[in-house]
């Protein structure tokens, strides 16, 4: 069976559900310490995943301080091999902050997740958003390959989610994007609150230039099963939801496991 | 200092030192050690005789609230209550459950006032052995809209601020609450928090030193944060009338980061312990610090401790030995274990999770040493600043308070206009009746991964706490302080019951309860009556409403009593009791929310509607009128129509249920809809106030058609209406529109409390 690890910070607080929502795709996950360097440097995995949380309490800048504990220099190595990495919430933040993503010039941060912009509101936000996937990013990210052109609904939760770039850059981003905020049926976001946070051309998850590490604000470890999706939600994954039998109800996967079932179909899980 | 010292030089200590204990208190200590206390002694019987650590005008009364059930593993006296709450592969599974008050302090300093009080629930939780789950906020403030309006909206901004910076960064994910205002609590607001968690039954971790201290040696453990001035004299602020800003300096300062370490280093050292087979005690720091924490673990074993204050490391040099021993520095715990384990302890703490590196001055150190003799021995710079018998400091003081009966019998209002659509549209757009989404907003309600029903979508939250168990846990907490203003005992008893309604409604079985108890000064005999008629209403209710078989009531297995809570100058708040209830719904994919299902089918109205509108939303908001006869208990009827709905939720035939309560039925029909975003409810009743506003106890139940034909309905259901396209609630006579009422009815609490920030 592949294997997963799932590297905790200080701080990190999303690393329990992480681990099992990856088990249950068919991949052996561990929890390992920020400081468990020598124990996975021997393990190694077939895949690296940064959980949601606060990071050393998010000091100086979200994911900064995480982004230059030793342990990252495995991550950065692994990212170099070519293995499936992915950072969720905080851990975007994390890879960001390490240069990984976009990865133009390894070890440079070259992109930031600003402070959320919404009209009236400041500091964090929760709720439920809807997320696309570009047709490159399900071609060539690990993270993605299963995904289809259908719009999936996935809780976010965070204060600083704004994916914001140079002026420059802007042109070359488009080619690393992973995950757009949408409308219900796929249509491009129509400002707020269908984009939650002002981040640019409504990025939700940004790829480096293979594709295999994908930074992801919204957390699709929340919505594994169809009973973690809102009974009031719009759109067809609401409707599935409050006509589910008590059999499908806990058997449908729910939106989020996408996530986790391209990782398995990537690593030949049957 | 060796002789017993006279009134005069004991006035004069305790006036110097700023104690809140009596002349006759600081004699019974001054008795106790036989010379003039210490500092230290002072300060740390001041604590433990404070009305907050020891109950002394509130024990005689909760002595009469139900605490047994089957169930109840640990009720009231540890840090919290211990319920069984499932079996799963093989194993038992607790819960449990801590409710506190943190008023005084996010009054004075909202924020960290907030925050701290989130952080002081969970480590009761966390140090019996337990994950903490989730944690719920209950909210009282003033009118955000008054004259005092610019105070209250900006406490209101800053306790919700600190509720999710600390929740969400210490990945406990919050399960609702509820907030209310009321211009009594203009001057003191409340903010009650409750956190839960489970852990297996044989891990549950008790707060004393255990019995294998009295053959080996053990020792104190001191970890977390290090030890500084902050929140010194706590306890005691909160047992005192709160005069303008002054005791800012007692509000203790959180570190959600911290504790998130902790919370899994702890986890580590216990599992260590516990696969070691070895017997140990633990328990977090509170009101009185170190000094509560070493004498309470060495007393309640029946042991006596020798404390070094030179061993605990601190983040400020030369601090008075009473402000090391008896500050309430956040994020600390205590662990008794045998010396012989103490060094792989503190090498988890400060070797595997590298506390000193993570925070400065921060390790865990052995700080203390028990011994057989009773005897609390506290030494400081080579000098000693405590000698007291142990048994003294956790014995306690009562007293007797008296009581006078309020009087506040205010009749029904003359004329009862009503015209439904105006006054539903008025209703869902005031500050009482419309959403508190935008709080629920800053909140993280679904880390962990185990969330079944988030704010808003069902009457109470519902988890999946215990990893690969179908067990669901519903949780409410309630309190209508509209209520306890006219009558406390209704007040306290419809606490009860509200809570337990929601908590059915999601399809659970009510398991076990707990309470704050929210009251003015108790030295005033009408406050102290207040208090006695509340806590008389939530044992009646408690008493009437247990589902456990037999007579067992609903047991309250722990809670925490608030008094003092009034200005020097002002008036006491409401009396508010607020009662949380936690219920178990076996199978959690029977869980039923508000959310309407289909077109056509019926809403069944379970609870005769009385004339009965004391208090209600419909007085308050449509006529301004504060009086009337609130909704009597009926404690024989709640208990037969919870059984009911329980009865059709089980059998997979109600598709949605959400309780009546405030507004009555008008308002419960519209938020199902407001809720259901695309169908709505058309009530075939009289359009008459009683009818659609009272405030009677009861539930809407939407089902199949069907269903009327083949149940026989009991008496207290009858067919109220059915379920229609579109977002909107009608009867005869009067419709709402409820899509073009919705963005008002959502964005109203923003544009009220945060319109500072522009919005």
């Amino acid at each position: 069976m592949p294997r997963a690890a799932v590297i905790r910070f200080p701080g990190s607080n999303c690393e329990f559900e992480t681990a099992r929502v990856l088990k249950r795709s068919g991949i052996d996950s561990r929890i390992y310490n920020w400081n468990d360097i020598d124990l996975l440097s021997y393990d190694r995995a077939d895949a690296y995943v940064l959980p949601g949380g606060f990071s050393f309490q998010d000091r100086i800048r979200a994911g900064v301080i995480a982004s230059r504990e030793s342990i990252m220099d495995l991550i950065f190595e692994e990212a170099v091999n070519g293995k499936p990495i992915l950072g969720i919430c905080n851990g975007a933040q994390v890879l960001l902050e390490s240069g990984l993503v976009p990865g133009w010039k390894p070890g440079s941060v070259q992109a930031a997740l600003a402070g959320n912009l919404a009209p009236g509101r400041s500091g964090y936000l929760s709720g439920w958003v809807n997320l696309k996937a570009e047709p490159e990013a399900i071609s060539k990210c690990p993270w993605l390959c299963a995904m289809t052109e259908e719009p999936i609904p996935v809780p976010i939760a965070h204060a600083e989610g704004r994916f914001v770039f140079r002026e420059e850059d802007i042109k070359k981003v488009k080619n690393h994007i992973g995950l757009t905020y949408c409308g219900e049926s796929g249509t491009p976001a129509d400002g707020w609150p269908e984009n939650p946070n002002g981040s640019t051309l409504d990025i939700a998850a940004l790829m480096n230039t293979e594709g295999n590490v994908l930074a992801m604000m919204p957390h699709p470890e929340r919505c594994f099963n169809l009973w973690q999706v809102p009974p009031g939600m719009d759109g067809p994954w609401g409707e599935l939801r409050r006509n589910s039998s008590m059999k499908d109800i806990e058997e449908h996967p729910g939106p989020g496991a996408v996530i986790f079932k391209s990782l398995a179909k990537y690593l030949g899980v049957e | 200092m060796s002789e017993i010292p006279n009134r005069d030089e004991l006035r004069n200590e305790v006036t110097s030192r700023g104690l809140a204990m009596t002349i006759e208190e600081a004699e019974k200590l001054a008795g106790y050690v036989n010379r003039m206390p210490t500092p230290l002694e002072f300060h740390l019987f001041d604590t433990m005789w404070s009305e907050h650590c020891s109950y002394k005008s509130s024990k005689p009364v909760l002595k009469t609230l139900p605490t047994d059930s089957p169930g109840v593993v640990i009720g009231p006296g540890e840090d919290a209550g211990v319920v069984s709450f499932c079996r799963h592969d093989g194993r038992e599974w607790d819960l449990v459950v801590a409710h506190e008050s943190h008023n005084h302090p996010s009054q004075v300093l909202p924020v960290e006032g907030a925050a701290t009080g989130v952080g002081g629930i969970v480590r009761d939780v966390y140090c019996m052995g337990a994950r903490v789950t989730g944690s719920m906020d209950l909210l009282r403030f003033g009118n955000p809209e008054g004259s005092t309006g610019e105070t209250t909206r900006g406490i209101v901004r800053g306790v919700v601020e600190g509720i999710w910076k600390y929740g969400n960064a210490l990945g406990v994910p919050n399960m609702g609450g509820d907030t209310e205002f009321h211009p009594g609590y203009n001057d003191n607001c409340l903010v009650n928090v409750v956190a839960f968690g489970v852990v297996p039954h044989d891990r549950v971790v008790h707060s004393f030193v255990p019995e294998e201290a009295h053959k080996e040696p053990y020792v104190l453990i001191l970890t977390g944060k290090p030890t500084d001035d902050t929140g010194f004299g706590g306890a005691t602020f909160a047992s005192a009338d709160l005069d303008g800003e002054q005791g800012m300096g007692s509000v203790q300062v959180a570190d959600p980061f911290l504790k998130r370490v902790l919370s899994e280093a702890n986890q580590a050292v216990l599992d260590m312990l516990f696969e070691k087979g070895i017997k140990f005690g633990f328990k977090d720091l509170g009101a009185g610090g170190i000094a509560c924490v070493t004498s309470e673990l060495a007393a309640h074993g029946g042991l006596g401790i020798d404390v070094d204050l030179d061993a605990v490391p601190v983040s400020i040099q030369n601090l008075p030995p009473e402000v090391i021993a008896c500050s309430e520095t956040q994020e600390r715990y205590g662990l008794a274990v045998p010396a012989s384990v103490a060094d792989d302890v503190l090498s988890v703490y400060n070797e595997k999770f590298e506390l000193p590196r993570l925070f400065p001055h921060c390790r865990a150190a052995i700080i203390g040493r028990f011994n057989s003799k009773p005897v609390y021995n506290v030494v400081c710079r080579g000098s000693n600043a405590a000698e007291t018998p142990i048994n003294y400091i956790t014995e306690g003081v009562v007293y007797e308070r008296e009581e006078s009966p309020v009087e506040n019998n205010l009749p029904e209002p003359a004329e009862r206009p009503c015209d439904p659509t105006a006054d539903l549209t008025k209703i869902l757009t005031s500050i009482s009746g419309c959403s508190r989404e935008h709080i629920w907003s800053y909140y993280d309600s679904e880390v962990q991964g185990a969330t079944r029903l988030r704010p808003g979508e069902a009457d109470s939250c519902v988890s999946v706490p215990v990893e690969g168990s179908r067990a669901g846990l519903a949780v409410s907490g309630d309190g209508n302080p509209w209520y306890g203003e006219l009558d406390p005992f209704l007040g306290g008893a419809h606490a009860v019951g509200e809570a337990v309604r929601n908590v059915v409604a999601t399809g659970a079985t009510p398991i076990c309860a707990t309470d704050c108890l929210n009251f003015g000064n108790p030295e005033d005999p009408k406050a102290f009556w207040q208090f006695k008629q509340s806590v008389a209403g939530i044992a009646e209710a408690c008493n009437a409403l247990g589902f456990s078989g037999a007579d067992y009531p609903l047991p309250i297995v722990s809670g925490n009593v608030s008094f003092y809570n009034q200005s020097t100058g002002g008036k006491a708040i409401p009396p508010s009791p607020i009662v949380a209830v936690f219920g178990k719904i076996h199978d959690h994919r029977k869980a039923t929310d508000i959310v309407l299902r289909k077109e056509d089918n019926l809403i069944l109205l379970v609870g005769t509607r009385k004339d009965e509108l004391g208090g209600s939303l419909f007085y308050r908001t449509c006529l301004d009128y504060h009086g009337g006869t609130v909704p009597v208990f009926r404690g024989s009827l709640e208990k037969r129509m919870a059984e009911w709905v329980l009865g059709v939720v089980h059998e997979n035939r109600a598709h949605s249920v959400h309780d009546i309560s405030g507004g009555g039925l008008a308002v419960a029909g519209a938020e199902m809809a407001l809720a259901s975003k695309k169908l709505g409810i058309k009530f075939s009743l009289d359009s008459n106030p009683v009818t659609l506003f009272s405030e009677t106890p009861g539930y809407l139940l939407e089902v199949d058609p069907r269903f009327v034909e083949d149940t026989t309905l009991p008496e207290f259901v009858s067919v109220a209406g059915t379920v229609c396209r579109g977002c909107s609630v009608s009867g005869n006579g009067w419709s709402v529109d409820l899509a073009s009422l919705r963005k008002e009815w959502s964005d109203k609490l923003a544009s009220v409390i945060w319109r500072e920030e522009g919005v």
